[in-house]
């Protein structure tokens, strides 16, 4: 690239995440010609995204399919298959994020030639930092926090709640036994995300749950 | 952050754009501060990987831009180098950010001991 072969600066002139960014540009064009929605559930590790992703297999039943990522183990994906939905696990086998790359792969493997489905979740390996920066290809990006967690998640982890869609507050059954200020966490996320939809649930019981899978059902019907 | 993948990535893409492996001087990056990115444990993590992947011990040269943010409430744009910079104006923290989550490999110089 240099052009005077004395010239010891060489332009880059990158994006660091370029190629991310190209695989996600094609797993979007991809889901959309099938015309699935696509789903990215981000949390800190056990905020409860296997359990909202239990719940709303129940709901949508084979017209949803799950790609599960984690460090390791096929847990997650056996208890959504259990729930009564295709699902693809990622063992990243260390990393802490999924990245586009590695959704292309799942979806190579998985079978998206169903008339039927029409939603894709993905549910991003537990950690509310490193997840933020990798664009999968999605259409809606969700981000669940549960109440035992704490309210003063939201400004601590900026960089992931300033790039959602949709705020989940999970765990609302443990509500009265916790300080959880649900109006100041909503206000604080607004001022990152103005536009952000918000919903209250708790997966344990179901409260809110149908709720919010008729608000992702409307995103796309 | 995973500022060790970030390394990594920068190392491939100064591999590919040099089509060889060189020692390095210095590599200038430029990273916005709503990317998420320590420039610190960046600086750590890429001299480890810069010199393990055959380029050397290059200075890592961090060019930190500010965001830019437009008030939601009184429409006014205004620079800050944080999520928590509210409006200079009015005081508002309800806005929409233009720009700030950048990270580019702008240059590299190759050490000239080696042309
Ligand atoms: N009380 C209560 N517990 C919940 C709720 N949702 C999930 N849990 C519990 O929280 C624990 C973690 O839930 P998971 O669904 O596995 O959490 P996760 O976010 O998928 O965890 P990782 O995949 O390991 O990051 C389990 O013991 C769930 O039963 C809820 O709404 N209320
Ligand atoms: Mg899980
Ligand atoms: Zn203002």
């Amino acid at each position: 690239m240099c052009d005077d072969a004395s010239e010891k600066i060489v332009n880059i002139a990158t994006p660091v995440m370029n190629k991310n960014d190209r695989f996600a540009a094609e797993n979007r064009k991809l889901l959309g010609e099938k015309g699935i929605y696509t789903l990215n559930l981000i949390s800190s590790p056990g905020a409860g995204k296997t359990t909202v992703l239990e719940s709303m297999a129940r709901f949508f039943g084979q017209r949803m399919a799950v790609i599960e990522g984690d460090v390791q183990t096929r847990r997650d994906a056996e208890r959504i298959e259990k729930a009564g939905c295709q699902a693809w696990q990622i063992e990243t086998g260390g990393a802490c994020h999924l990245d586009a790359h590695a959704v292309k792969h799942a979806l190579d493997h998985m079978d998206l030639s169903s008339e039927e489905l029409e939603l894709l979740a993905i549910e991003n390996v537990g950690n509310l930092i490193c997840p933020s920066g990798y664009d999968l290809g999605e259409d809606m990006r969700i981000g669940l926090l549960s109440v035992p967690e704490g309210d003063d998640k939201i400004l601590k982890y900026p960089s992931l709640f300033s790039t959602i869609n949709v705020l989940l507050i999970n765990k609302m059954d443990l509500i009265p036994h916790l300080d959880f200020d649900v109006d100041i966490t909503i206000k604080e996320c607004r001022s990152l995300s103005p536009d952000v939809e918000v919903f209250t649930v708790s997966a344990r019981t179901g409260e809110g749950m149908e709720e919010f899978c008729e608000f992702v059902e409307s995103s796309f019907s | 952050m995973h500022e060790l993948s970030l390394a990594h990535d920068m190392t491939r893409i100064i591999g590919n754009v040099l089509g060889r492996k060189v020692p390095l001087d210095r590599v200038n990056v430029t990273i916005g501060p709503l990317s998420g990115i320590s420039p610190e444990s960046l600086k750590f993590c890429f001299t480890e990987i810069a010199k393990m992947e055959g380029f050397g011990e290059p200075e890592l040269v961090i060019n930190l831009t500010e965001a830019k943010l437009i008030c939601l409430e009184c429409g006014t744009e205004y620079q800050a180098r944080d999520f928590y910079q509210g409006c200079p104006e009015c005081g508002s923290i309800s806005r929409k950010i233009l720009s700030g989550r950048e990270f580019t490999v702008d240059s590299v110089e190759i050490d000239e001991g080696e042309n």
